[in-house]
């Protein structure tokens, strides 16, 4: 869009490395890229934007050769290419540090950097002198500075990070992919990276640098792509852009505007004030001295990155983390849930982050999956009353319009939206007190999603407080009454709905809140 | 949440439907035909090899052999469907027919003594075994590596691996050479087990739950269910079956000894998995596991009568477990 061929900055190499054009890609039914392209020039550090689900991490499969392609074509320094496992695409040069990190913990260093290609003897010994030798030289030739002796396992994130960068590099690499390297990094730590990510791309490596933090892509890339619902959304030189056309390229300005038109009716509901759930300076390991409240009838979002709290302060109100101090009170009494039962028998229910690990069993029928954490329910003596739990089963199937054959198909069978509305129907009856939603729509296409807006809106508008935790800001915009920002552990600030207008205001408010928080939690720790 | 489509669009469920959903449980497996096709064909092939084979006689020698197995691999279903392994059933069998049989020496040569006290080792050491692994969270393939040896060992220390002499009649009655309705009661006591197993793995809130903490441990955790207690229950429930089967052996042979049926783990755990429970979790059914326990038994009655040298019995047994597995698994 904003780029066309002649790039003029000359912050901006000009060898091109990498040429991705037209990639597309299907999962079942959900398109996840279409016709996406993507350049990336040697000694380039490219920075690829996007919200979750955007298309991003299939872009980096299909480049790892994780994935193939349906469609499309790869070039590397003008020679097409093609991976159909990732050793191939290592061959061919291409590196990616992921954010669940690949190195062996109890390993050191340098056992870590040669892994698999160790100096050996005529008899197949490892010579440990040489391998020593050999790490050291690669490592302070990049000048990282690590110990080679010391065991990955010891050392903090960030150096682990490094030692998984340091390995990325050795051999002929020629473009280097990272997938979020500073998520969990403090400042300090951030900044040896970025020097080491200098380093690379002087030797005219190519980078990839995949991240939700824009102020770090004005102080690392030269050019950015951005992609949204798996297409282009458009590619910047860094020095022309800005942090506000950023913004209204990843959550698309369209879309914001046709929300708002509609949300509007929603906004004039009267909510019932007394709280149904309510915070008040609660801590521990996680949290920082939460207050909070959700009335009954109202739907509560709370934004923030990854790692920020949120899905924290659900599992402390589900009874997954204890309260250390303050006092969290459910319609007005008092609660220290000793475990997910004891808060599912108070009337909270959990729709989970990740459905595939914490919400289904997926080898079991659906009926089984939905009676699960109702079981008391339809027993008598311990017995299982069998025909009252297909009855629910069936019903919720029907209610949610989950689509299968019928309450005894497999959960794994089913499509993500369906999926996600089976775990909705575990909570369908009888009507929680607290429904606790974390990223509801994640890897749901569209049309689904509609529909489980329309469950939420259900349960709220019956009498739930509904607390929603979401990275897709559009989403929490369009759902709720009100927005807490969560910034390490701590709400920022509770904003009233009307109170902001889109998602891009929400996005500019929570990078602010980010930048200020960073410093705040560096001068706690000091 | 009350709206999104029609509300109640299931009629009620006919006989028929009610029949058919009591067979699936009953039946239910991946392949589970194959399971009973592989039964056959080893009936077949031992009935066309040996004249003796094909016998009333015969078949209740089957069911006698594989009493200790079957019953034993009744818990270990529960176990194994739970994500995890008990590998100490064998001396546990061991410890409670010491236990009962000292029991009843000592205390008015009582058979009911007896029994409680050999069910009682048996659920103690499942107690144990649950315990360890839940609350110390440590594998549970090595806390009954653990218990295996102790167990054995204890049951060996008592009287210095000296067997117990029972002299209960009504003992030997009621667990070892009465019969019920015309069975012989160690078949019958299988039989129990079994319907047992069935009822509590299929019917009750216990098996909901075992089957969802195998499935997903962290789902069940979600859903509310206390994913300790439940695999707790699972080793308790297999100890007291490993008791059971104590009083059955030491019934039928008049005394209790210290050192039999080692390795009889290997047998029950081969019956379970032969019987299609998944090694993963999640996935078994009682049936089965009766099944596979009479592949087993057959086997080695089948390679007795044919004359097969008894080393050559423990490699041909080998080898059919493994194709069996390889053939049934999806």
């Amino acid at each position: 869009m904003e780029l066309s061929g002649s790039v003029a900055a000359e912050s901006v190499p000009s060898t091109s490395l990498v040429m991705v054009r037209a990639i597309n890609k299907r999962f079942g039914g959900v398109r996840a890229l279409r016709d996406v392209n993507l350049e990336v020039r040697a000694s380039e550090v490219h920075a690829l934007l996007g919200e979750n689900g955007a298309g991003k991490s299939t872009l980096i499969k299909i480049l790892s050769g994780v994935h193939a392609a349906d469609a499309g074509t790869i070039e590397i320094a003008g020679k097409p290419v093609e991976f159909d496992s990732p050793a191939k695409s290592r061959e061919a040069g291409i590196a990616v540090v992921y954010q669940d990190l690949s190195l062996v913990e109890s390993l050191s260093v340098a056992d870590n950097l040669l892994l698999g290609r160790e100096p050996r003897t005529a008899f197949g010994f490892v010579r440990r002198r040489a391998l020593m030798a050999r790490a050291e030289a690669f490592l302070k030739e990049l000048g990282i500075p690590l110990d080679t002796r010391a065991s990955v396992g010891s050392l903090p994130f960030a150096y682990r990070q490094m030692t998984e960068i340091a390995k990325a590099l050795m051999g002929e690499v020629r473009l280097l992919i990272l997938d979020e390297p500073t998520s969990s990094l403090t400042s300090d730590e951030v900044r040896i990276l970025f020097d080491a990510i200098g380093k690379a791309t002087r030797r005219g490596v190519g980078v990839i640098y995949v991240t939700h933090r824009l102020n770090e892509v004005f102080e690392i890339s030269q050019r950015v792509t951005v992609l949204r619902d798996g297409a282009n959304a458009g590619t910047f030189v860094t020095t022309d852009t800005d942090m506000k056309r950023l913004v209204n390229a990843i959550v698309g300005t369209d879309r914001s505007v046709s929300i708002g038109a509609r949300t509007e009716p929603a906004a004039k509901r009267e909510l019932d004030p007394s709280p149904v759930l309510s915070f008040s300076s609660v801590s521990n390991d996680r949290l920082r001295a939460v207050d909070l409240s959700v009335r009954k009838g109202e739907i509560h979002g709370l934004a923030g990155l990854i790692g920020s709290g949120r899905t924290e302060i659900l599992e402390t109100v589900f009874g997954l983390r204890p309260i250390e101090s303050g006092a969290i009170e459910i319609e007005g009494r008092r609660w220290l849930p000793s475990g997910p039962a004891d808060a599912i028998e108070r009337g909270v229910a959990l729709v989970p982050e990740d459905r595939h690990v914490q919400g289904l069993v997926l080898d079991h029928s659906i009926e089984r999956n939905v009676t699960l954490p109702r079981i008391p329910h339809f027993s008598r003596w311990g017995w299982m009353q069998q025909r009252a739990a297909a009855r629910r089963a069936e019903s919720a199937v029907a209610r949610l319009a989950v689509k299968a054959p019928g309450a005894s198909s497999l959960v794994r069978t089913l499509s993500g939206g369906n999926q996600q509305k089976v775990v909705f129907g575990k909570w369908n009856d009888p009507r929680p007190r607290v429904l606790l939603l974390d990223e509801p729509t994640v890897g749901v296409d569209v049309g689904a999603r509609e529909e489980i807006y329309a469950v939420i809106r259900n349960a709220a508008r019956d009498g739930s407080g509904v607390l929603v935790v979401s990275s897709d800001l559009v989403e929490l915009i369009e759902l709720c009454d009100r927005i807490s920002v969560i910034v390490n552990g701590h709400v920022a600030r509770t904003l009233v709905r009307g109170e902001i207008d889109d998602a891009e205001e929400l996005h500019h408010l929570l990078q602010m809140y980010q930048a200020s928080g960073l410093s705040l939690s560096q001068e706690l720790s000091a | 949440m009350t709206e999104l489509i029609a509300p109640n669009v299931v009629a009620a469920s006919t006989r028929s439907d009610r029949r058919r959903r009591i067979l699936q449980n009953l039946l239910r497996g991946e392949r589970p035909y194959m399971l009973y096709i592989a039964f056959v064909i080893l009936l077949v092939v031992f009935s066309l090899s040996s004249p003796w084979f094909l016998s009333v006689d015969n078949f209740l020698n089957i069911g006698r052999q594989t009493t200790l197995v079957s019953i034993i691999a009744v818990g270990m279903t529960f176990i194994i469907i739970a994500r995890q392994i008990d590998l100490s059933v064998a001396s546990t069998l061991a410890l409670s027919g010491m236990a009962a049989a000292l029991a009843m020496s000592q205390i008015n040569n009582s058979w009911i003594v007896g029994a409680v006290a050999g069910l009682g080792t048996g659920a103690l050491v499942g107690l144990i075994n649950g315990i360890l692994t839940t609350q110390l969270s440590i594998p549970s393939f090595l806390v009954t590596l653990g218990s295996l040896s102790m167990a054995r060992g204890l049951a060996m220390m008592v009287t210095n691996t000296k067997p117990v002499i029972i002299t209960n009649e009504t003992y030997f009655a009621i667990f070892g050479e009465g019969t019920f309705l015309g069975i012989p009661v160690p078949i019958a006591w299988t039989l129990a087990a079994m319907i047992v197993g069935i009822l509590l793995l299929h019917y009750n809130v216990f098996g909901r739950r075992i089957y969802a903490v195998g499935g997903n441990p962290t789902a069940a955790l979600y859903s509310g269910i206390n994913t300790k207690r439940i695999t707790t229950a699972a080793f308790v429930l297999t100890g007291t079956l490993a008791g059971l089967a104590a009083l059955v052996l030491s019934a039928r042979s008049h005394a209790a000894r210290p050192d039999v049926v080692q390795g009889m783990e290997l047998d029950v755990i081969a019956a379970v998995i032969l019987g299609g429970c998944s090694l993963f979790g999640g996935r078994g059914y009682i049936l089965g596991t009766l099944f596979g326990s009479l592949i087993i038994g057959t086997l080695n009655n089948g390679l007795v009568l044919l004359g097969v040298s008894s080393p050559m019995q423990l490699v041909i047994k080998g080898a059919i477990i493994v194709a069996a597995v390889a053939f049934t698994k999806r």
